[in-house]
């Protein structure tokens, strides 16, 4: 999230709008917004029903055996269709933005 | 009187010392949440405490061995067993960050992104929908071309 902070003016004017998900509280999403800069929306999904939704919930994989969800990306284009999917196989590799920024250009 | 014989520095100890420090240097990304870490990371974060304990294993045993020669037995020693205990710390860190769902029925390539209505840090509903609609810059008042869904484990 912090590559797609860093290069947020690249999306931006790829027409590319970041949204995060993830279980945080609105007031946890947004003391992570203040502390680490982000100004792209953090949305909550606390009870995790999107984050099943999507099936990428995982099961007691947070600190303290919470449930959770799995890294994944999703780019959508304007009419809802799935364009282009990523999900890493290691929790500590994610996706490059230059990688989402060349998909998000394939869409016309 | 006997000849004194000067014993070598043990190279092989001071190599397994320098990459006990890597393999904690490379763990700086993933403390810091640097969340586009390399893809090379989890290698390296296997492959150099594995180096260090063979270093270490190989230069504490020459240290017992040819004593005469190199010396090392008492450090190299507390060394090998910091490496093994890196080593067995970093194999731990590999599984448990493979250890993830299938994720079998997420949405495909080409399917529907299903819709969903979260709160934004303001507590205010948001919908799928809307972040498709809704300008990005308001000024050129165009809807944007796509959304980036970035789902993440949250802030622990």
């Amino acid at each position: 999230m912090r590559g797609i902070q860093k290069d947020l003016k690249e999306f931006h004017d790829a027409g590319i709008r970041p949204v995060a998900i993830s279980v945080d509280s609105p007031e946890d999403s947004a003391k992570l917004c203040s502390t680490a800069g982000y100004t792209f929306p953090v949305l909550s999904d606390p009870n995790a029903e999107t984050i099943r939704r999507y099936d990428l919930l995982h099961t007691a994989g947070g600190l303290g055996g919470t449930d959770i969800s799995r890294p994944a990306e999703f780019l959508v284009d304007s009419t809802g269709t799935v364009r282009w999917v990523n999900f890493t196989e290691d929790i500590r590799v994610r996706a490059k933005a230059e990688d989402m920024l060349a998909a998000a250009k394939e869409i016309h | 009187m006997p000849e004194m014989v000067q014993r070598h520095r043990n190279v092989l100890l001071w190599l397994g010392t320098v990459l006990i420090l890597l393999t904690v240097v490379s763990t700086i990304p993933q403390i810091y949440g640097l969340k586009f870490a390399p893809g090379i990371l989890p290698w390296l974060g296997l492959l150099l405490p594995a180096a260090a304990v063979l270093c270490l294993v190989v230069g504490v045993s020459r240290a017992f061995k040819q004593p005469q020669i190199y010396r090392g037995k008492t450090l190299g020693s507390i060394l090998g067993f910091l490496a093994l205990v890196l080593f067995a710390g970093s194999v731990w860190l590999y599984s448990h960050a493979r250890d993830l769902p299938k994720s079998a029925s997420a949405p495909k390539v080409g399917q529907k992104a299903p819709d969903f209505t979260l709160k934004d840090t303001a507590g205010q509903p948001v919908t799928l929908a809307q972040m498709l609609s809704i300008p990005i810059d308001s000024a050129s008042g165009k809807a944007p071309k796509a959304v980036l869904l970035i789902f993440y484990r949250g802030y622990w």
